[in-house]
């Protein structure tokens, strides 16, 4: 015996949700996984806790739109928003300014905390700014053009930046800062840094990816995207990455010689629908993605199975995370529906 | 998704000194009740209390499309992606340039992104010139000149600072350049909103609503630099299969020079018509609706740009006829 069960069953039975009314531009967790901020477009968290997935406290934060958001070096998460602020929010929703920028938008935002210590970046135009965990600044980076992806590697040592022409690697606590180029024509949309710091990916204008391999430059040309490449997750252990832009998920591999002259392995297609975002599981080979109908599904890299988390018709999916022991799932859409569905096994 | 959701942009051109700030502040203290976002490049001029200016940097990017003259406005793909996220609908986006801008590649950015084409759609280039200053401009400035040849309504501001006679030849030298623009002539920028913002002129439905006025002139190949327009007309029915090979290789070939390019096509065996437009080598068409009962079915298509071989396009042009 069978039962039918539908792609809203997981969502149903297992998870948390809320109609937010505002486009839903990022989620992430804090990094004690304790919380999850849905960022809206009317510069709004709406801040979820573990402890009471009933209760959606919105907190006030950006006079407009919250345009980046990302965990906090300490408990609770930073956001930059078209008001020209940076902002840090505590879990207990108390909001704090870092840095204002008067009428620039702070586009892109990045944390990083480790046992020692913390740090934040955010970009505005062409300057990416470094924070420690205090909230003072400690450095402005310049780059040749505006600076559209934003990421520190693994380690906290380096901050990545994408822009017009290639990508900058600064070393974040160099006495002199002299940055390493990474140059390839073009206009590159966004970057994401591998997580045993082998290589550096960005998305470009184009519909394809970019990368470099550190060790020896070797560019890797990543193409025959139908749509915008605009969201990208590396595997935990770094073997695979995953990237939104085409009809299913697109994992190139970045293992026995990869990605170079591998075809990419595809999952969760066949809908001849747009994948809008993924999010690798931060502990296991399952990558989590959505689409631009509104369907949420986890597809395991190794049996490929694909488990359906939300059915499609709440409007094309923007934001997507988990938390650090990978037990929930964040999503949200562009028409303001937002979730967490919990994957801890019972 | 419908063409309902998309939001009209209005780009705004002009050397310095013309009058655009003054028309921007014009169109943004009018009462009108409606929500504009406006993308500046100079910050601080503005009086506006209830619209959002957006601050912005000209960064123009060339594709690696293979397309040497295909050029998009990164900044503005991110503010459009940035301005759609936010709460409450806009009617409009008014996206002023500097002085030196050439127009190409703000439009070529709505043709060419797939995710600025989602959400918005260009309504018209406004191109505001100053009757005084105007012919000096355009012997000097390259960008002048583009400006106008790029303009769908052209504002022809300061009036009051030239004789009527000086102010015919300049109309008539902005007529040489770009022969299917609507001109308002005004002092103090002072034009009606309606002139101004939803004109459609980039919607293929109304590529040539307003009739060019089909000089039979003389088929002289222009040698020169200036910037002319040029237009055909044929009777018989268009071969879709040699139109498509003949637009797509001058575009490839002569693109750089051709600024813009529109038309309205009688296809063989088809009762719809077809729209055309390109700028520069970036090319869009589609049906719209039916030919009117009794109206003939004339192909017209016209080219703004320079060094343009007014006999080789004729020819050109003829030869798609089945």
């Amino acid at each position: 015996m069978s039962e039918t069960i539908g792609p809203d069953f997981l969502l149903e039975s297992r998870g948390t949700h809320r109609e937010l009314s505002a486009f839903v531009v990022a989620a992430a967790f804090d990094r004690t996984g304790r919380a999850c901020a849905f960022a809206l477009g009317d510069g709004t968290l709406a801040i979820v806790s573990r402890a009471d997935l009933a209760a959606w406290p919105v907190v006030e934060v950006h006079d407009g739109a919250v345009l980046s958001l990302a965990a906090d070096a300490r408990p609770g998460f930073v956001s930059g928003g078209d008001d020209g602020k940076l902002r840090r929010v505590g879990l207990d929703g108390a909001v704090q300014d870092v840095a204002a920028f008067g009428s620039r938008w702070v586009e892109q935002v990045a944390g990083f905390a480790d046992a020692k210590s913390g740090l934040l970046a955010c970009a505005v135009g062409r300057t990416a700014h470094v924070y420690d965990a205090a909230g003072q600044r400690l450095k402005s980076f310049e780059h040749p053009s505006t600076v559209t992806g934003l990421a520190f590697d693994a380690k906290g040592k380096r901050l990545a930046a994408s822009h017009y022409n290639g990508a900058t690697l600064w070393f974040v606590a160099a006495k002199t800062d002299s940055p390493r180029k990474l140059e390839w024509k073009g206009s590159h949309t966004g970057i994401t840094v591998h997580p045993a710091g082998d290589a550096v990916v960005t998305a470009m204008q184009e519909n394809s990816l970019h990368g470099w391999r550190l060790s020896d430059g070797q560019h890797m040309r990543m193409s025959g995207y139908p749509g915008k490449t605009a969201s990208m997750s590396f595997s935990r252990n770094g073997k695979w990455l995953a990237t939104s832009g085409a009809e299913s998920v697109v994992l190139w591999p970045f293992h026995g010689g990869g990605p170079m002259g591998k075809a990419p392995t595809e999952l969760a297609g066949g809908d001849g629908v747009l994948c809008t975002c993924v999010a690798f599981s931060p502990q296991h080979d399952a990558v989590a993605a959505g689409f631009s109908d509104g369907l949420v599904c986890l597809a395991d890299v190794n049996t490929r199975r694909i488990l359906p988390v939300c059915g499609p018709g709440r409007g094309p999916v923007s934001a997507l995370a988990w938390n650090p022991d990978s037990s929930l799932l964040a999503l949200g859409t562009e028409t303001g529906f937002a979730a967490l569905v919990d994957f801890t096994k019972r | 998704m419908p063409e309902m959701t998309q939001v009209p942009v209005t780009v705004l051109t002009g050397y310095l000194g013309a009058g655009k700030t003054t028309l921007l502040n014009r169109i943004l203290s009018e009462n009108h009740g409606r929500k504009y976002a406006v993308v500046i490049n100079e910050f601080g001029e503005l009086g506006v209390d209830n619209d959002l200016v957006v601050d912005a940097d000209e960064e123009v990017f060339e594709m690696n499309n293979g397309c040497i003259c295909c050029t998009v406005r990164g900044d503005l793909i991110r503010i459009v992606g940035g301005l759609m996220r936010r709460k409450g609908r806009l009617d409009g986006i008014i996206i002023e340039t500097t002085g030196l801008a050439n127009p190409a590649p703000v439009a070529q950015t709505f043709f060419v992104d797939d995710g600025v084409r989602a959400r918005t759609r260009l309504d018209a280039i406004v191109t505001v010139v100053d009757a005084k200053h105007l012919l000096a401009r355009l012997d000097d400035s390259h960008e002048a000149e583009e400006q106008v040849a790029f303009a769908d309504v052209i504002v022809l501001n300061k009036t009051d600072l030239v004789t009527p006679e000086e102010l015919d030849a300049v109309e008539a030298r902005i007529r040489t350049i770009n022969r299917f623009a609507r001109i308002h002539r005004t002092t103090r920028s002072a034009v009606a909103i309606a002139d101004v913002l939803d004109q459609g002129a980039f919607s293929l439905d109304r590529v040539l609503a307003r009739e060019p006025e089909f000089l039979s002139g003389e088929d002289e190949h222009e040698h020169d630099e200036d910037v002319r327009s040029v237009s055909f007309e044929v009777e018989r029915p268009i071969d879709p299969e040699k139109f498509n090979a003949w637009i797509s290789t001058l575009l490839a070939e002569k693109g750089q020079d051709l600024l813009r390019t529109k038309g309205i096509l009688a296809y063989k065996g088809e009762d719809r018509r077809f729209a055309f437009q390109a700028v520069h080598m970036i090319a869009d068409g589609d049906y719209i609706g039916p030919w009117k009962e009794g109206d003939p079915r004339h192909s017209r298509l016209v080219f703004i740009g320079r060094n343009l071989n007014r006999p080789e396009l004729r020819h050109g042009f003829e030869a798609c006829q089945a």
